[in-house]
């Protein structure tokens, strides 16, 4: 059973989705399994990306020069947004979980691990954008992977989780909440953080 | 214009105030994809004084909040304050004059603008005589609304009515103090208030404006039409009362975070920081009211597009009020102040808060108003859809140009130079601006599919007369 | 469990819940306005800071016309980079006599709050006619109209400075007799020009930061 759902999972979700979501409805998988054989592969993409792209191309604004930061200061910011990431993604189950109740769900946390990553993988995927070192380019590729990923969210919370399309939607919905303000959290503590001294120079 | 029955809730006013909400809708959005489009190509204003961004923007806003927003908070005020008090309107004749004097108010007050005549306090740019029009108006739509709760005969007045009511008695208090001036002219006047005091004024009014019109108004709405859709009570009445008084006390304060690192006494501005953090307290308690009574309801989602509108909106309630505090921290405000990060702030509640929970009423209220189902769920849910994805591609766009102009203004290099030149900062927002232009479009399209919808809705048909039911003696009032 | 019974009181009384909204709704006005209104310093001017001439006045009130203040801020805040983009930082005692205030609240723009005597008059002239002379990236809009029309067009000086008196502004009464003589000849675009150019300059030149 074990590698059979996670290769599938890596694989078949980006063509068959619901076939995928049909099938993960009826497993259990460990969460160490789900975290350290198949999201962990996903969770490095971005970091790996961001750093290849930042530390060989620069960040450009403009016409401008690009802006190359010092390569101690790039390990440390690839290395925080790995641990965000892995934050972000078992939160985000943990609270699945937790909501799954109001909604009538009773899934395993594997499942509810497994599916979040799902979720993930077009966005892990599209990280690629981060070689480029533009935001612009980088937001240009974010909104089709986010189109698709909300889309495998509100597709497989109902079949994943064996409930009806209405509170699945609902449930969708809600997590969509959460991660308008995760996404919106992860600004402002960056922010904080940068205003504070720990990042890159400003002049506050 | 007038039923003769004492039976009968007085409804026409509501459909009409529904239907001039969705004209400015329109309009004012339209107003706001032309205006996006000048930040990207100036010269389309063709060198016009009226198509000129500075005389444009305010007729946005005030299209928008006067037009839109109060157009629909009368309406659904009217209609919902009958209903949880079972007596028609009280002044009836004058609640219709509150709805055709706002409407004058607003495109006169609007072509003022275009002449300007602007004070430049924001949201309060009409001048004088606007000032004072509003003010009687307002003390009518007071005077409709406590009347007809004054008169009631349920003992008890619903929750949505203590947000109605906030919204109606603090607006007053905020528009008169602000707007105190002295004319000069028939068509200007200089603020009583000056520099950094009048900053002081202006913001508290400025925020509680948001607080207590977009925001309380709506949860109104919220706590009326949501147990409507649903078919079931508020969740918990418990948290209501302890959220509304917690809500009315605290946003008030919250004033002074437009004024970080600004020639304000230190003092004010800690306080608008600590407040506007408790703040998010209440506003997540209504939230979760909110969701957790529609959750209970889930099989309506099948049938009925509109509570699609309503779930939504509560999760875009709960990140603005939750991205607002967190601007407000002083190292966050450092970098999003004077930013395009406020506009994405303001447009994830102007559009995922208030334009959808209106959406969502308005889809509810006009067939049943007129006696009928809705011309199109198809289009209903197509609206929806791009509701959704105009409200989020133009949160993306706005926190993309937002993050990156401020950062980009205060980053220095090692030696404490300016590491970029405004000129440049600027050229580079123009794509961010394209993608605000695209999601702008959308949302505007999606909204011309509403007004579509409805209008085909209520073709050839009459409102239809409600007789006010008998009431139970249990809620009933001794008279 | 009596404070739910005290809010049932409330709940069935339309004068109680009027009166608990205006009571708990004014105290954070009433403690933050109150204070600030009465506080001296903020209404003391800066060492240079003047009331504005008549031909400034007008240009002020042309800028607040035409909505300049919307992409425009006029309020440098005291932070490193800031203060190095613009000049030093503002100060209350700066605008004392602004009626109203107009720090802005979006820069698509640069601040303009030190933007007097950084451009010759002529520069500002071309710029507000087309901006894009002198900013090739600019997104400015063009102001064209303001070659055209009459200073005197833009509101009764005399009126206005009279006003102004009432509200505790010292102009004499040479002062406002002269005024309207002083927009003779002039364009709203001379007089939106004396008014940046003045814009700033209130602080003792002693001050860097």
């Amino acid at each position: 059973m074990s590698t059979q759902v996670y290769s599938f999972l890596l694989f078949k979700s980006l063509y068959q989705p619901a076939a995928t979501f049909e099938t993960l409805s009826k497993a259990n998988p460990s969460p160490f399994a789900i975290l350290f054989r198949y999201s962990i592969w996903l969770l490095v993409l971005p970091p790996l990306f961001a750093f290849i792209g930042a530390s060989n191309f620069g960040w450009r604004l403009g016409a401008d020069e690009p802006l190359v930061l010092a390569r101690e200061s790039l390990i440390l910011v690839s290395l925080g947004y790995f641990w965000v990431l892995v934050v972000g993604l078992l939160t985000t189950a943990i609270i699945s979980e937790w909501m799954a109740d109001t909604y009538g769900a009773d899934a395993p946390f594997g499942r509810h691990l497994a599916l979040i990553t799902i979720v993930g993988e077009p966005l892990a995927i599209a990280s690629a954008a981060h070689l480029y070192p533009s935001v612009f380019v980088n937001i240009l590729v974010i909104i089709p992977s986010l189109i698709w990923a909300m889309y495998l969210l509100y597709k497989g919370i109902p079949i994943a989780l064996d409930i009806p399309p209405e509170r699945g939607m609902l449930m969708a919905s809600s997590l969509v909440g959460w991660l308008l303000v995760a996404a919106v959290s992860l600004l402002g503590l960056s922010m904080m953080l940068w205003t504070l001294g720990v990042g890159p120079l400003l002049g506050v | 214009m007038s039923e003769e029955s004492t039976n009968i809730y007085h409804d026409k006013v509501v459909i009409r105030l529904i239907q001039f909400s969705i004209i400015w809708a329109l309009a004012a959005m339209a107003a706001g994809v032309y205006l996006s489009a000048e930040l990207i190509w100036p010269t389309i204003d063709l060198g016009q004084f009226w198509l000129s961004f500075g005389r444009l923007r305010p007729l946005h806003t005030n299209g928008i909040v006067f037009g839109f927003g109060v157009s629909a908070l009368m309406a659904t005020a009217f209609y919902s304050v009958q209903r949880t008090s079972h007596v028609q309107l009280f002044a009836p004749k004058l609640a219709w004059i509150c709805c055709y004097a706002w409407q004058l108010i607003v495109l006169t007050g609007g072509l003022s603008l275009l002449a300007g005549l602007n004070t430049s306090k924001e949201y309060a740019e009409l001048e004088w005589p606007w000032d004072i029009a509003i003010t009687i108006i307002w003390v009518c739509f007071a005077i409709v609304f406590f009347g007809t709760i004054a008169t009631r005969k349920i003992k008890q007045i619903y929750i949505s009515n203590w947000f109605y009511g906030a919204l109606i008695i603090v607006i007053a208090m905020l528009h008169i103090v602000n707007n105190l001036a002295l004319p000069v002219s028939m068509t200007k006047s200089y603020s009583l208030y000056a520099g950094a005091q009048d900053a002081v004024v202006q913001w508290w009014y400025g925020h509680n404006a948001v607080g207590f019109l977009l925001t309380g108004g709506f949860l109104g709405m919220m706590y009326y039409f949501l147990p409507k859709q649903a078919e079931r009570p508020i969740w918990s009445y418990r948290l209501s009362v302890v959220a509304f008084w917690a809500f009315t006390y605290s946003y008030i304060w919250a004033g002074p975070h437009h004024l970080h690192y600004n020639a304000i006494p230190e003092w004010v501005q800690s306080l608008g920081m600590v407040m506007s953090v408790i703040l998010l307290a209440p506003s997540w308690a209504t939230m979760i009211n909110g969701i957790m009574t529609v959750s209970t309801a889930w099989e309506k989602l099948k049938t009925d597009p509109a509570l699609k509108f309503i779930v939504l909106s509560l999760a875009f309630y709960g990140l603005a009020t939750f991205e607002g505090p967190m601007m407000a921290f002083p190292s966050v405000n450092v970098v999003s102040h004077f930013t395009d990060w406020t506009i994405g702030h303001v447009h994830s509640g102007a559009l995922g808060w208030n334009a959808m929970i209106t959406y969502g009423t308005f889809y509810f209220l006009v067939p049943r108003l007129v006696g009928a189902d809705l011309y199109s769920v198809r289009l209903a849910n197509m609206h929806f859809w791009m509701a959704l994805a105009g409200t989020m591609l133009y949160i993306m766009a706005m926190w993309g140009a937002g993050v990156s102009q401020g950062l980009l203004w205060l980053s220095v290099d090692e030696i404490g130079e300016l590491s970029f030149g405004f000129r440049d900062i600027m050229a580079s927002m123009a794509p961010f601006y394209g993608l605000r232009l695209i999601a702008g479009l959308i949302f505007l399209g999606g909204t011309a599919l509403m007004a579509f919808n409805l209008f085909m809705t209520v073709r050839g048909r009459e409102v239809v007369k409600v007789k006010i039911p008998a009431v139970d003696p249990a809620y009933g009032v001794a008279s | 469990m009596s404070g739910l019974s005290l809010h049932k009181r409330i709940e069935e009384n339309t004068g109680l819940l009027i009166f608990g909204i205006l009571l708990v709704s004014s105290i954070g006005g009433l403690v933050q306005i109150l204070p600030v209104l009465n506080q001296e310093s903020l209404e003391t001017a800066a060492a240079n800071t003047r009331v504005y001439s008549a031909v400034e006045l007008t240009g002020r009130d042309i800028y607040m016309r035409e909505g300049c203040h919307v992409c425009h801020s006029q309020q440098i805040r005291p932070l490193v980079a800031e203060v190095e983009r613009y000049g030093p930082y503002s100060r209350a005692g700066e605008f004392v006599y602004d009626r109203p205030f107009m720090w802005g609240s979006k820069r698509t723009g640069p601040d303009l709050h030190r933007v007097g005597g950084k451009f010759s008059d002529d520069w500002h002239r071309i710029h507000l006619i087309d901006p894009r002379e002198v900013v090739s990236e600019s997104i400015m809009p063009a102001y064209p109209w303001l070659v055209s029309r009459d200073a005197s067009q833009a509101g009764n000086i005399t009126a206005k400075m009279r006003g102004l008196r009432t509200l505790g502004h010292p102009y004499s009464d040479e002062e406002i007799e002269a005024a309207a003589g002083q927009l003779q000849g002039l364009k709203e675009i001379d007089a939106l020009i004396a008014y940046l150019q003045m814009l700033g300059t209130g602080l003792s030149e002693e001050i860097t930061l």
